[in-house]
């Protein structure tokens, strides 16, 4: 089935990189979406939901833990799977994102074997 | 307090891992230890609070900046890379290396509160916060005789 995918984060850069690394791990989307926010997220979000949505933490003005929370609250997206892509490695936020609604982790630096692993299992 | 050398094993084995990984850079003992970074270069900075506080610093020549963002994004021209993209990048790498050095001292230092990274260009450019601060520093080779600065400056937090 085809599947959509956005990715949150407020650098360009690691946006691109993601993108690569997906690319790089054999996995395919029939639409990617982008936000360097968590306002544009949702908006996006808003007008067409995705099924898996990669969100970075460490993001200024709206946090991803807050993003979480509010993505949470929409009804259209609650078939959505939220994997966190952040350099946050401590088990308290972890536990705390995943109480909110998160479905899974990834910490950076990564590997396409990383994406292949924690998206594999959202693709059929 | 932990103990400087722990600290800078941590910022080098962290550094490495983020630059073989995400950058696709080895980085090696500087050959020649003396050499400095010469004319501008760019700074990325990211600063921690809680049992210990301070910040991590990265710094490099302004060509060496723009090839670590032409790994990053894909390009095969860094001279085309416009100074955004190089901060942006050079963020994103403060972040991670960050991120990677906190996950080996963690069990020393319990959790560390990091902030957003900044990345400024000029002349002369060194981080500093103060006195009382205990100062890591690790240069290394990353190639095209091209040298990376990385400091970790800290002091006993509130907590
Ligand atoms: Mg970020």
């Amino acid at each position: 089935m085809a599947k959509s995918l956005m990715i949150v984060d407020d650098s360009a850069t690691m946006r691109k990189i993601i993108m690569r690394t997906i690319r790089m791990s054999g996995l395919e989307f029939d639409r990617t979406e982008e936000a360097g926010n968590g306002v544009e997220a949702l908006e996006k979000l808003n007008a067409a939901p995705v099924d898996i949505m990669l969100c970075d933490i460490n993001m200024p003005e709206m946090s991803g833990t807050e993003v979480v929370r509010k993505v949470r609250e929409l009804s259209s997206c609650s078939e959505t799977k939220i994997i966190m892509v952040s350099t946050e490695s401590s088990q308290d936020v972890m536990d705390s994102v995943m109480a909110d609604g998160a479905n899974g982790f990834i910490a950076k630096p990564f590997t396409p074997e990383k994406f292949q692993e924690k998206l594999s299992p959202y693709m059929n | 307090m932990i103990d400087e050398i722990c600290f800078s094993a941590a910022l080098l084995e962290g550094a490495k891992e983020v630059f073989e990984t995400m950058i696709f850079m080895d980085l090696e003992e500087p050959s020649e230890p003396d050499e400095q970074i010469e004319g501008d270069s760019f700074l990325g900075s990211i600063t921690f609070t809680n049992s210990i506080e301070g910040c991590l610093a990265i710094r490099c020549s302004v060509p060496c900046a723009k090839n670590i963002a032409a790994n990053m994004l894909g390009i095969d021209t860094p001279e085309e890379v416009n100074e955004e993209e190089v901060c942006d990048a050079l963020g994103e790498v403060t972040n991670m290396v960050m991120g990677s050095v906190k996950s080996r001292i963690q069990t020393e230092t319990g959790e560390l509160l990091v902030s957003i990274p900044t990345v400024i260009h000029g002349q002369n450019l060194a981080s500093s916060l103060g006195n009382r601060m205990s100062k890591v520093f690790v240069k290394v080779d990353a190639g095209d005789e091209e040298i990376i600065e990385f400091s970790f400056l800290y002091r006993e937090g509130d907590k």
